[in-house]
């Protein structure tokens, strides 16, 4: 409690999906920016960096560490100039950005890019100066794509090796498992954000208060991650599948040759796999099952998962959007 | 005690010798870039009872500035070294692994050679070593197994918790070492444990070794034809010398073999046994069928194989306590194995009820590195490589680059620029190693 803490966010620019969001842009930035002072008023020493996801590039916005030399000539005398540096720097950083002629508004923002930018910069100031308790939080506007998801478990991989906690947000759009499953595997908050004008309370409510001190106070925490897989063939959630052994491709059935692969699977295990598969089908139907209480089974819960098709494990090619609710 | 010390120096002679070919073998396998300072290095660093005393602390050098820069950036030389012998493409590697892991609890561990003794020292590096492995080969199991009193004894079943694992290690007071090693025991326990395991999961046996004999009951030339026939990788590090049989034993099932000079030594020798290893034979029956059919025998790969796995359900932390299968508590959280809904507390595992293999999709998302790894980013060495509009900072962590050469140490950048081949974007050394060692995902690219 006594420590200062540092704070990297990670912001979702793409400016195609804030177009469609109910909030606009400004007003989140408005309420943005309060949170990330309140954060450096809260402790002295407190630290901060902001990043931005734009369209296939990540920034850096801000760093407390390095200090934007050029220092606004009207200073405000009615403004604390922390609050001043910090305000100009991350607006004229993100209107620079967004300005930019060759910014191709359709393609997907790059949060992998900042999310692992953000582990750099952590390691480096870890490894200079000691943190105690880093953490990330991302805002997200953005579905999951299907193709971050090797980047995104790996990043969150990293996190749970420098200890950082990943807090994340989704402001607008469907629950993102990617997200749920960084909160989840760091020990984070994951908040989707339903009622929007209320964004800094909820800012600060949940994401505000380091990790040391959420365990005296009631942080929103989810129980109902989804931790079964979808199978690479028909992108099914399965909760018993068939996996090869030398690339870990997910299927639904026995298959005598992986298709991401191209392993072949001995005849001998196929019949075996075969001739004990009676037995999964009743329980690969939900229905057959009891549910454990509060843990829905929607259809929603269902049809959202990380599919990783074979194609794009092997070419990265698969640019589009995760289909939400395509296995159904 | 005495004994000991006199029988080191009795083998000395034979040592020599093994220790030439140990190195020249070394050579070989090294980057020539390596081998002058490979060679410098063995001079500086002698096996330990070569060495005057010399204290932990004192190793480490301080510049005149008092800062340890240097012998950082010596370890990170040596850490990007080893990645350049990797190979860089994706290769097949056996991501369910099981080891038993064959500790030497003989007095000879007593030896106070290594700091503070082999067998304190052997524990702490054991200890790092299944954090580590299990950080990389979260689908693995290890067992562990002692050697002591002639006796192998086991020490901890086979389990995929690592918390388990280093619980059985954890009370040096029940390892006390004492009386005499037992290879062939220890091997035929550890081969019992693995019988019954599928084929295309690894069977691995590592093993710490610090004597310099071996008592067994039975000839172990059967033990290790048996192992050889069980497709059973044994891999010896040895804290003493080499002997002939160890090196025999890894030669015939394909497996590492090294003599510790000293702590360092050691603690690479070890380390380099986490990574999975690379599935050669699986590789090359692999090939598309059109190309070489007639060559293939009818079970294609018997390295591959399709595993049956279950997703668990994860149980809210609000839920109604029940008992659990595996330690039979009464508790909210766990996890329900989807074919028989039986609770176990954690993941990965196999059912105790049924059997099943029950991992979560992270579990499985965790060894993926291994499949996909980041490409090898080039160390920037001319000035004209430094384009006059190139960032003036690492784009992972912003850290801004030294305008002018700086010396370097071979194989490092002299601008201290390390570029993707894939996006061109530069990285500090620091970023480098985050990124090839943790990470696995460049920050510019995202691949
Ligand atoms: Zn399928
Ligand atoms: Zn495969
Ligand atoms: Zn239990
Ligand atoms: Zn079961
Ligand atoms: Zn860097
Ligand atoms: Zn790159």
């Amino acid at each position: 409690m006594d420590n200062s803490s540092h704070l990297s966010v990670v912001l979702d620019l793409s400016p195609a999906q804030w177009y469609q969001s109910p909030l606009s842009l400004d007003s989140f930035l408005a309420q943005l920016l309060v949170f990330l002072n309140a954060h450096i008023a809260l402790k002295h020493d407190n630290s901060l960096a902001v990043f931005g996801a734009l369209p296939d590039k990540s920034v850096m916005l801000y760093a407390s560490s390095e200090p934007p030399m050029d220092t606004p000539a009207t200073s405000d005398p009615n403004c604390y100039p922390p609050f001043k540096r910090l305000d100009s720097a991350v607006t004229a950083r993100i209107s620079e950005q967004l300005e930019d002629p060759l910014l191709d508004v359709t393609t997907p923002s790059a949060i992998v890019g900042a999310l692992t930018k953000a582990l750099c910069y952590i390691n480096r100031l870890s490894v200079a100066t000691g943190l105690v308790d880093p953490r990330i939080l991302i805002l997200s506007v953005s579905p999951d794509l299907s193709n971050a998801y090797i980047p995104i478990m790996n990043s969150i991989f990293s996190a749970q090796k420098l200890k950082v906690t990943i807090d994340a947000g989704q402001i607008y759009g469907p629950d993102t498992v990617f997200l749920q499953q960084a909160a989840h595997l760091t020990g984070g908050s994951y908040l989707h954000l339903t009622e929007t004008s209320a964004l800094l309370q909820y800012l600060i409510m949940t994401f505000l208060p380091p990790p040391s001190i959420r365990k005296v106070i009631a942080v929103p925490t989810q129980d109902k991650i989804d931790f079964r897989a979808a199978c690479f063939c028909h992108k099914n959630i399965v909760d018993i599948g068939f996996v090869c052994s030398v690339c870990l491709s997910i299927f639904c059935q026995p298959t005598p040759v992986c298709s991401t692969c191209r392993t072949k699977f001995p005849i001998k295990t196929l019949q075996r796999l075969n001739a004990s598969r009676p037995l999964t089908i009743s329980s690969a139907n939900n229905s057959a099952r009891p549910t454990p209480v509060s843990t829905p089974r929607s259809a929603a819960t269902a049809a959202r998962h990380p599919p990783m098709s074979a194609e794009s494990i092997q070419n990265g090619s698969g640019t589009s959007a995760v289909a939400n609710g395509s296995g159904h | 005690m005495e004994v000991d010390s006199d029988s080191d120096i009795s083998l000395d002679l034979d040592h020599q010798s093994s220790k030439a070919k140990g190195k020249a073998k070394a050579k070989a396998a090294a980057d020539k870039k390596k081998a002058d300072k490979g060679k410098a290095k063995a001079k500086e660093q002698p096996y330990v009872w070569e060495a005057s005393f010399a204290r932990s602390w004192d190793t480490v050098q301080e510049d005149e500035a008092g800062s340890l820069q240097a012998s950082v950036e010596d370890l990170m030389a040596r850490g990007r070294r080893r990645r350049l012998l990797a190979p860089a493409s994706a290769i097949r590697r056996t991501i369910i692994r099981h080891l038993i892991l064959v500790l030497d609890l003989s007095a000879s561990m007593m030896d106070r050679d290594m700091r503070p003794t082999r067998f304190d020292l052997m524990l702490q590096y054991a200890r790092e070593f299944i954090s580590e492995w299990f950080d990389q080969n979260p689908l693995g199991q290890i067992g562990i197994v002692g050697m002591r009193a002639g006796l192998g004894e086991r020490v901890g079943a086979m389990s995929g918790n690592p918390q388990e694992v280093l619980k059985s290690i954890s009370d040096r007071v029940k390892l006390e070492p004492v009386g005499e090693p037992s290879l062939q025991n220890a091997i035929e326990m550890a081969r019992n444990n693995m019988s019954h395991l599928p084929t295309h999961s690894s069977r691995e046996i590592l093993i710490l070794f610090g004597s310099l004999t071996t008592c067994d009951p039975g000839n172990i030339h059967d033990t290790l034809d048996t192992c050889v026939q069980n497709k059973i990788r044994i891999s010896i590090v040895a804290l003493a010398a080499e002997m002939k049989i160890c090196r025999e034993l890894c030669d015939k099932t394909a497996g590492q073999f090294g003599v510790a000079m000293n702590e360092g030594h050691f603690k690479d020798l070890l380390f380099e046994l986490v990574p999975p290893p690379a599935q050669r034979a699986a590789a090359r029956s692999a090939r598309p069928s059109g190309t070489n059919a007639g060559l293939n025998p009818a079970p294609a790969n018997p390295a591959a194989d399709l595993m049956m796995m279950g997703f668990p359900t994860r149980l809210p932390d609000a839920s109604i306590p029940s008992l659990c299968v595996c330690h039979s508590e009464l508790k909210s959280q766990g996890f329900l194995c989807p074919r028989c809904l039986s609770k176990v507390c954690d993941v990965p595992t196999d059912c105790d009820v049924c059997g099943l293999m029950i991992v979560s999709s992270p579990h499985l998302a965790r060894s993926y590195h291994h499949l996909f790894p980041v490409k090898t980013f080039t160390a920037i060495m001319k000035d004209l490589d430094v384009a006059p509009d190139a960032a003036d900072a690492c784009h992972g962590c912003t850290r801004i680059f030294p305008e002018r050469a700086t010396n370097a140490k071979e194989g490092m950048s002299p601008f201290r620029r390390y570029r993707c081949p894939d996006c061109e974007n530069d990285f500090c050394s620091e970023c480098d190693v985050f990124i090839h060692d943790v990470i696995h995902c460049c920050p510019g690219c995202g691949k």
